[in-house]
């Protein structure tokens, strides 16, 4: 990697945070696709894997606990120009920001989303996640977790996602081609990442991980969206990593809507006489 | 005012009655009069008891009226409910009432308008056939009518419609007296707009690029109205999945260079609150306008209030500066509008546009020099203009002496744009230095005051020295404006204070207006007063007290005159 995408911001992560290979992936992939800095943004919400922006050296837009798919959207209608990448935690996506998880998958907009997903909060000091195994004790949770876990490839999947992968941050290479590939897609590409919690999380270990992971043999079919649903619901016995799910035919969501499209809206002039054609449709006269 | 002729038009969701009160809107217009329209609907598809009231005038008309003097009503059924409001001289057209106690009343017309309505070709034209009988009422010609009605429909079916106009007309002649005739006039070319379409209007004509919401009574109608009327200029729309999207979008939008707004009411409104906070901290600007209606809670979605003046001024945590305006007319809602936009940007703050249920369904026709097509000025910087800081890199925060920070959009060549809810520094990335958050405090706080020296002052009518001052913000404008007429009429000298803005407040003006009457009452649809609080904390003014109206209904002069007298 050159490093063209360092910046020289305070690092918050705990050592040996899931975070830092994620970052090496981001960039990584950021610099395969040739954009420039310029053309970029990174959104992010809230949490440690949402603080990923600041240590990229692109435009930032770190915004609201839960909201960085609304934010990421409306940047995208205003400047299809630009590459929006959200990086977030699944805290963020799938609890907080759920609503919004869902309801852009069914927009599609050319959005790549990797969160970071490390079964619990780790900023807020150990509660349990949407993806939290069950029976995993944490804060606020210390009998266990009841409630069944949020399965989110699934639910991409059954949304109609058009790209659906899973990612592990300990194997850069690979976390960075997904996410290379989540962004050439044109529409709605989720990665979601298998991240170890040093600190809160004492299940979902690198080890663990290393363990539950296989890759996706070369022959998987990502066209079969039944055969990708049974694969984004395997956890017990083991995980897949790679693309599971993959359509290329579904357009983009700013392909449809009849207002994107055209120069950006900042570009966008508002001449008095268009105003006063507006006008006039308001007055009454006789015919 | 000379020629005031109120007329109500009632019936069940679903009968036409906003049909036959706009058409009858629009013919005193074509008679060269003005009028003033309100909608009193139910939250329901179909059925329930709706009205619309048409108050006609030779001057143009800015508050409804309570007592009736032609009623059309549709439903038999809810002519019980209407027939005490009309005047002893009053008459009320009504679709074959049933035998009750009304129909025995020598103002009641029983009129067989689905039997007119079914020999024009159809009996859903039972409106149009009540309106060609109240169009006779007030000597409008048939030809006028003809010509309206062509302005909404075409064909077979507009000759259906004026076929039922005219055959209500006809059956009027000798059964349907003429004391409400209107003078003979000149047609002149109006305007003619709700406060919903005028506000939207306003804001695309203000450069609005970019708007998102969830439909929410009364909000909507702003939505339907840049969803409509914006794209024409550029504008993109978004029906978001919930009012936190929607305020969240616009943010990010307007983050990416365009003007953006959203649109809701009381409820939604406190959905958005945290977003309004972003806002503030990202020193984006953003519009809000919250139609507000009776609370808490679901409250009574379809009719009006003022009650979420407090929680405007006060929404969202932190302390940053915004600005609050209160249209009080139609013709306010679209300058008003516009002015946010201006304002929203020049000073990088969230703008709330305060209006209700009330003024978004109010319809009045308005002098189209009052809607001008006014500058848009945009800000952000571009190209050789980017200030860059000390490492050669574009500061989205620079500390500057006004507060007011250079807003370059992302996407400009040779530098990012980077913004942070955390606290952040001057180039946008996160810090926990105490200092920098001083600075930073300091350096929001400072646009506030900038924003605060182009305060809208007040708008008053009246005598300087009056006995008694009536203060109100947003729709109580036109009503409290006749009330004080109504008072000089009868010696009560009075001062109507009209505030188009709340935040930053125009104090010393206001102290200066308060200061030369005897006494001061606020005039609001709350319970509690907010206004009057604000008053008292913002000024040196005591504010007697509060003539508050919180039954879901706005102000009407007569009753607010009233009202007004018993207090002094």
């Amino acid at each position: 990697m050159s490093g063209i995408f360092d910046t020289d911001v305070e690092n918050a992560w705990c050592p040996g945070c899931g975070n830092f290979p994620i970052l090496d992936a981001v960039k990584r992939a950021l610099e395969r696709t040739g954009t420039p800095k310029h053309g970029i943004v990174l959104v992010s919400g809230i949490g440690q894997a949402a603080k990923l922006p600041h240590h990229v050296d692109v435009n930032v837009f770190n915004g609201l606990h839960g909201r960085a798919l609304p934010a990421a959207l409306a940047i995208r209608m205003a400047n299809p120009s630009l590459t929006v990448v959200v990086t977030s935690g699944d805290g963020d996506i799938y609890g907080e920001g759920g609503n919004h998880f869902v309801h852009n998958i069914r927009r599609n907009p050319d959005i790549a989303v990797f969160v970071h997903d490390n079964q619990v909060y780790g900023l807020t000091k150990g509660q349990p996640s949407p993806t939290s195994d069950p029976g995993w004790a944490g804060s606020l949770q210390r009998g266990g977790v009841i409630a069944g876990p949020f399965p989110p490839l699934a639910v991409a999947i059954a949304l109609g996602c058009g790209f659906v992968a899973r990612g592990i941050a300990s194997d850069v290479d690979f976390t960075a081609d997904l996410m290379f590939q989540a962004i050439a897609h044109k529409g709605f590409a989720l990665v979601d990442i298998l991240q170890p919690c040093v600190t809160f999380n004492k299940k979902n270990t690198y080890r663990w991980y290393g363990k539950m992971a296989y890759k996706l043999p070369a022959d998987h079919d990502a066209s079969d969206r039944k055969r990708a649903f049974e694969l984004a619901l395997e956890w017990e016995e083991r995980i897949p990593v790679g693309v599971l799910y993959r359509r290329e035919d579904r357009p983009a969501f700013e392909d449809l809507h009849p207002g994107v499209g055209g120069p950006p809206l900042h570009e966008r002039d508002t001449a008095p006489e268009a105003v006063r054609d507006l006008l006039r449709k308001r007055l009454f006269t006789l015919p | 005012m000379g020629v005031d002729v109120n007329i109500r038009v009632t019936g069940g969701a679903g009968q036409g009655v906003h049909t036959a009160g706009g058409l009858l809107a629009r013919l005193a217009v074509a008679a060269g009069h003005h009028f003033h329209a309100t909608q009193d609907y139910m939250s329901r598809i179909r059925g329930g008891r709706n009205s619309y009231a048409v108050r006609i005038g030779e001057v143009p008309v800015r508050a409804g009226r309570a007592d009736i003097d032609i009623a059309l009503v549709l439903d038999p059924a809810h002519l019980p409910h209407f027939l005490p409001s009309v005047t002893p001289s009053g008459i009320v057209v009504c679709d074959f009432p049933a035998p009750s106690a009304g129909s025995a009343d020598a103002r009641v017309i029983p009129a067989p308008l689905k039997e007119l309505a079914v020999s024009a070709g159809s009996p859903i034209l039972a409106n149009i056939a009540g309106a060609g009988v109240v169009a006779h009422a007030l000597g409008i010609p048939a030809e006028t009518v003809d010509r309206v009605l062509a302005l909404d429909f075409q064909g077979d079916l507009l000759e259906k419609n004026r076929v039922a106009a005219r055959r209500g007309a006809e059956w009027a002649r000798g059964r349907v007296p003429d004391s409400f005739r209107l003078p003979e006039r000149a047609f002149r070319e109006r305007m003619i707009l709700s406060g919903n379409e005028a506000l939207a209007l306003g804001a695309v004509a203000g450069g609005c690029k970019f708007a998102a919401g969830y439909p929410m009574t009364p909000g909507s109608g702003i939505l339907l109205g840049l969803s409509v009327d914006g794209p024409p200029l550029g504008l993109v729309f978004e029906q978001a999945e919930d009012e936190i999207a929607a305020l969240n979008m616009a943010i990010g939008a307007s983050w990416a260079g365009a003007r953006a707004m959203v649109a809701t009411s009381g409820g939604g409104f406190a959905l958005m609150v945290e977003a309004l906070s972003l806002a503030g901290m990202l020193e984006t600007p953003v519009v809000i306008a919250i139609g507000m209606r009776p609370g808490p809670a679901t409250g009574m979605p379809t009719r009006t209030a003022q009650e979420d003046l407090a929680f405007a001024l006060s929404a969202g945590h932190g302390e940053f500066p915004r600005l609050v305006l209160s249209p009080g007319s139609v013709e306010e809602a679209y300058s008003l509008a516009h002015h946010a936009m201006e304002m929203s940007e020049a000073y990088q703050v969230p703008c709330i546009l305060l209006t209700d249920q009330y003024l978004a369904d109010t319809v009045v026709d308005a002098d189209p020099g009052d809607f001008p097509a006014l500058p848009v000025n945009r800000k952000f910087v571009r190209g050789g203009d980017v200030p860059r800081g000390a490492n050669g890199k574009y500061h989205r925060y620079a500390d500057t002496e006004s507060g007011i920070s250079p807003m370059a959009v992302p996407g400009e060549p040779g530098i990012t744009v980077v913004s942070d809810s955390d606290e952040h520094t001057e180039d946008g990335h996160l810090t926990e230095d105490h200092a920098v958050r001083i600075r930073m405090v300091e350096k929001r706080i400072r646009k506030g005051e900038a924003l605060a020296a182009e305060t809208l002052p007040p708008v008053f009518a009246g005598p300087p020295h009056a006995e008694v001052a009536l203060v109100g913000f947003g729709s109580t404008k036109g009503a409290i404006a006749e009330a004080r007429e109504i008072l000089a009429g009868e010696g009560i000298s009075a001062v109507a204070v009209h505030l188009r803005q709340l935040e930053p407040f125009p104090a010393r003006a206001v102290e200066e207006i308060l200061g030369r009457c005897r006494l001061a009452f606020t005039v609001e649809n709350n319970r509690t007063g907010q206004l009057a609080r604000w008053i008292r904390a913002q000024t040196g003014c005591g504010v007697a007290g509060t003539i508050g109206r919180f039954d879901g209904l706005p102000f009407l002069p007569a009753d607010l005159a009233r009202r007004v007298k018993e207090r002094l």
